[in-house]
């Protein structure tokens, strides 16, 4: 299942860090995630995309398991998700809420963490927090919102995991933080082949770190793979207001726009395009992003799953 | 994971060692003294051969005493302060996230937190009814009203028992509710619920209760601190008599059922004619009781129960955080 082909800007695509088949997850009647196929090779930066409700979380929360899957399979590292501290102690997830005991001081919790990891890098977290200025003996229920995003990402990334999974981490912080942070995440996946997977709504942040990615939408999948890739095999076409079966026809069409004097179409390309009256051009990860979360279309996993088969 | 459940829960455990720490001072403090009192009653009564009445004799302060029957609750609070926030309070906070995310599983989590916890609980009812049993020695001696649940409930085992019990039932209300108020609401009326209606209706058959027929012109007392469940007069039918209040008795028996003759009886000093000494011994007092050395097995029976309740509520609490979703 991993593409053969050179990959752009990577080496060769390692063994999948997360390989979902069919994974679903219901909360009752209501359905969080159906149907999710994607696969993440080891040492990317996935951006995790969708719309408020897509089920990102779900399926964060799936991949560390916290919860079980309805239905699918579900391979993170190599194993399911499973109550074992080997698995455990190689998977750092953050959840939303910054959960942190708000009466325990950063050092603390270092502490904390030093008794309960197997591995635990306590010197790196103490740096971290003492260059940013951020006290360690103050209750974290004392810090400001950013502080505490802070430690809590010192924290996972003192654990030393193989695979991190960030529920959208760096909502809290200012763009500076923001900029730092995603670029010690840059050098942490570089320098130890590091996985991670980081949902946001900051797509100019995402577009900068990632190289991988999975959209989601109405808790399907709609995209997941190589993100050069994918930003490479979409286009925006533009063009007078005319049929366009033709087009539909040869490619997938993502969002059409029609105004009273051109349309414009996002389309996922299969093969060049012919119409001269179109005019084509890159897309940026947002145009993406807002073209599949318009579309509502259910997605073709077995099209989706791996980028670079079906060239 | 012991580390971090201290340092978590260390001011719960101190404010509770303070609390004990207090009690602990009163009572052996105000408890030489009741002994005290007790000995110099028990030199005056020997003296004047007259220690069989001493069941009038009051010993302690009142205040005290206040204390000592309000210990009856103490095992709802490990239950309510200690119990019910263990699981519903993080998950309120979401810190569980934090937790479950450590290199731990969260059996191990789950098993080392109820770990401490109960032996905290087990401490707490240990030491508050030790120091009651001892307080409260020389009273027992006197008043023979060791079943009173009143006494029975704050002495000997069953404090420890009911303390594991109530630090259980807030674990696993905090576990399947997951809010801190509404667990230790559950908790409170769960805890007062399961004591009373055990109270009621299981612990008077704990044992079959003893039932004992004597003439109602003797008289009969069980030795020791026995429980009394029952008493009443059978007629010469084998029917036991109503015993309304508004009525003459003699030696038990209402005046309707006898001849005019006794009636004298009871009002002078009289031998009782014949006739009336014929009508008595055609009835039958009786008394239903539990022998005062069946103490410790009711202790015991109580015991077992309150704990395999625990245990339940601990396995409860394990297939609410381990079977379903974190």
């Amino acid at each position: 299942m991993i593409p053969m082909h050179e990959v752009p800007g990577n080496a060769l695509p390692g063994p999948a860090a997360i390989e979902t088949t069919g994974l679903t997850k219901r909360y009752g009647k209501v359905t969080a995630l159906s149907g999710c196929t994607v696969s993440v090779p080891e040492g990317r930066i996935c951006a995790l995309i969708g719309p408020n409700g897509a089920g990102k979380t779900t399926l964060l929360r799936l991949l560390a398991g916290l919860s079980r899957p309805t239905a699918g399979q579900v391979t993170v590292n190599g194993t399911t998700p499973r109550q074992d501290p080997a698995f455990l102690a190689d998977i750092g997830f953050l959840a939303q809420e910054i959960p942190l005991y708000r009466r325990l001081s950063a050092e603390d919790h270092i502490r904390v963490g030093a008794h309960l990891n197997p591995r635990w890098d306590a010197e790196s977290v103490r740096e971290r927090l003492t260059g940013l200025k951020i006290p360690l003996d103050r209750a974290v229920g004392k810090l400001s919102g950013g502080q505490r995003a802070q430690v809590a990402l010192a924290l996972i990334l003192a654990k030393q995991p193989r695979l991190l999974l960030l529920d959208e981490p760096v909502a809290a912080l200012d763009p500076l933080a923001r900029r730092n942070f995603l670029g010690l995440l840059a050098d942490a996946v570089a320098a130890d082949g590091l996985t991670v997977v980081l949902s946001s709504h900051l797509v100019a942040d995402l577009e900068r770190v990632c190289d991988h990615l999975i959209m989601l939408a109405s808790s399907r999948v709609q995209l997941c793979g190589d993100l050069e890739e994918l930003l490479a095999e979409h286009r925006i076409l533009i063009g007078p207001r005319k049929d366009t079966t033709a087009i539909e026809r040869s490619h997938r069409v993502v969002q059409i726009n029609r105004t009273p004097r051109q349309t414009t179409l996002l389309v996922r390309l299969n093969g060049p395009v012919a119409d001269p009256a179109f005019e084509a051009s890159d897309v940026s990860l947002e145009e993406l992003v807002l073209g599949y979360m318009g579309q509502d279309a259910p997605s073709e996993p077995a099209q989706l799953t791996t980028v670079g088969e079906e060239q | 994971m012991t580390w971090l459940v201290w340092r978590q829960h260390r001011i719960q455990f101190l404010v509770g060692a303070a609390l004990l720490a207090a009690f602990a001072v009163l009572i052996v403090i105000t408890g030489v003294q009741v002994a005290n009192q007790y000995h110099a009653a028990q030199m005056a009564c020997a003296a004047s051969h007259a220690c069989r009445n001493q069941g009038g004799l009051f010993l302690g302060s009142h205040a005290v005493g206040f204390l000592i029957i309000s210990t009856l609750g103490a095992p709802a609070l490990v239950g309510l302060f200690v119990g019910a926030p263990m699981v519903a309070a993080e998950a309120e906070a979401g810190t569980t996230q934090f937790a479950w995310m450590q290199s731990v599983t969260r059996k191990r989590w789950l098993t080392v937190k109820i770990g401490w916890m109960l032996l905290a609980a087990a401490i707490w009812g240990g030491a508050i009814s030790a120091l009651v049993t001892w307080w409260e020695g020389p009273n027992n001696a006197l008043q023979l009203d060791a079943f009173d649940p009143g006494r029975f409930d704050i002495m000997g085992v069953v404090p420890v028992a009911y303390s594991l019990f109530a630090v259980a039932l807030g674990i696993a209300a905090g576990a399947l509710l997951r809010r801190v108020l509404p667990a230790i609401a559950v908790t409170l009326a769960g805890f007062i619920a399961v004591r009373a209606l055990i109270i009621l209706l299981l612990r008077p058959h704990y044992m079959n209760a003893v039932t004992v027929f004597y003439k109602v012109t003797s008289g009969f007392t069980p030795p020791g601190s026995y429980w009394s469940l029952a008493s009443g007069v059978v007629g010469p039918n084998g029917q036991q008599l109503a015993q309304p209040n508004n009525i003459n008795y003699i030696d038990g028996v209402p005046a309707s059922y006898l001849p005019a003759a006794c009636t004298q009886v009871s009002r002078g000093a009289f031998t009782p004619p014949p006739s009336c000494t014929q009508a008595l011994s055609h009835f039958r007092a009786f008394l239903t009781y539990q022998p005062a050395d069946r103490y410790w097995t009711f202790q015991g029976i109580e015991t077992g129960i309150f704990l395999a309740l625990a245990a339940i509520l601990i396995a409860v609490t394990a297939v609410a955080l381990l079977r379903r979703d974190a």
